[in-house]
């Protein structure tokens, strides 16, 4: 335990994260309108999502019963977003989904 | 504008307290005061990072590292101040807090939702910002300070996170209907599993933006219709 050590490392780790996010703003600032930003600015959105929830189920163990739970549970949160397109109730009644498998509720 | 706020990020409160809790829970055991795990939630507010921290702390590695490997961990970031620059006007102080704020959440939700009717952007910007942010410190300084203690089991909570990408996801279907942006990024993706599963992230919206902007400048059907 070193505390000098740990304020050192709390600092480099906040500096290091802040230069990732703020660079497009710095690079970039004014030019917004350009067709090639207006572009990207379109279309990463749509790309990052899909990514992100490829990412989120990577984690996930197919082979035992955690994998059918996030099946269900999955299904659930589409099902409720076609259903009533009311983001908090899908997110909930999946995680609670999920949750009450995982812990076996019933 | 609380209230919408608060509500819009309500999501983001179930992903953030347990994964916040998980980080607490690990740093209190390499044997520091409970509230750096707070501070950490605070200064860093990243969470792979963090997590990343508690790993490189136990091993005391060195600065220069410490610095690489945080940049790489979060250099997908890099792609989301591109996709907000028209987002974000000159709001000062306040836009470079937004811009600190930037996490997966974050941006997931505000490249994909609509300011409510009459709220003020800037203001309902900054309100999500600073709830989301409060979320993730609430979690980390519950983890590291109740540690064992805690008596309401988050086994599974984690679940909130892919819950709601994969809402935006449909969100964002919604709004684009074009198949080609999904499509590249599913394939992207599968690469990136195949090659870099240790930095899938970085690797497969770099890839994907790449094919996408390959695409408008070779093909002509692409560069009509996007």
């Amino acid at each position: 335990m070193n505390i000098e050590y740990l304020f050192i490392v709390i600092a480099i780790m906040s500096a290091a994260t802040f230069a990732t996010r703020l660079p497009p703003f710095v690079l970039f600032s004014g030019r917004g309108q350009h067709p090639l930003l207006q572009f990207i600015a379109k279309y990463t959105p749509p790309m990052v999502m899909t990514i992100l929830v490829v990412y989120m189920l990577k984690s996930v163990d197919y082979l035992s019963a955690e994998g059918f739970y996030a099946a269900i549970a999955l299904i659930v949160t589409i099902g409720t977003h076609l259903w009533r397109r009311n983001a908090l109730l899908s997110i909930v009644a999946g995680t609670v989904t999920f949750m009450a498998l995982v812990q076996g509720w019933f | 504008m609380i209230r919408a706020a608060l509500k819009t990020t309500l999501p983001i409160f179930f992903g953030y307290l347990p994964l916040g809790i998980a980080f607490g829970l690990l740093f209190q055991e390499l044997g520091y005061p409970w509230y750096f795990a707070t501070l950490m939630g605070i200064c860093i507010y990243a969470g792979a990072a963090q997590f990343m921290a508690v790993g490189l702390l136990a091993a005391g590695a060195g600065f220069v590292e410490i610095a690489i490997a945080t940049f790489f961990l979060n250099s997908r970031h890099i792609f989301y101040g591109l996709a907000l620059l028209n987002s974000f006007g000159d709001w000062g102080l306040r836009k470079l807090y937004l811009i600190f704020g930037l996490t997966d959440e974050v941006y997931s939700l505000m490249s994909t939702i609509e300011v409510p009717e009459g709220a003020d952007k800037p203001q309902f910007y900054f309100l999500m910002t600073i709830f989301s942010q409060s979320y993730w410190i609430l979690g980390c300084t519950l983890g590291a300070w109740a540690g064992t203690k805690l008596v309401f089991n988050t086994q599974g909570m984690e679940f909130a996170a892919t819950a709601l990408f994969t809402v935006l996801l449909i969100e964002q279907w919604i709004k684009v209907r074009k198949p080609l942006p999904f499509i590249i990024a599913l394939i992207a993706s599968a690469i990136a599993l195949l090659l870099f599963a240790q930095h899938m992230l970085l690797f497969a919206i770099s890839l994907s933006l790449i094919i996408m902007m390959l695409l408008r400048v070779t093909n002509q059907k692409v560069r009509d219709e996007y």
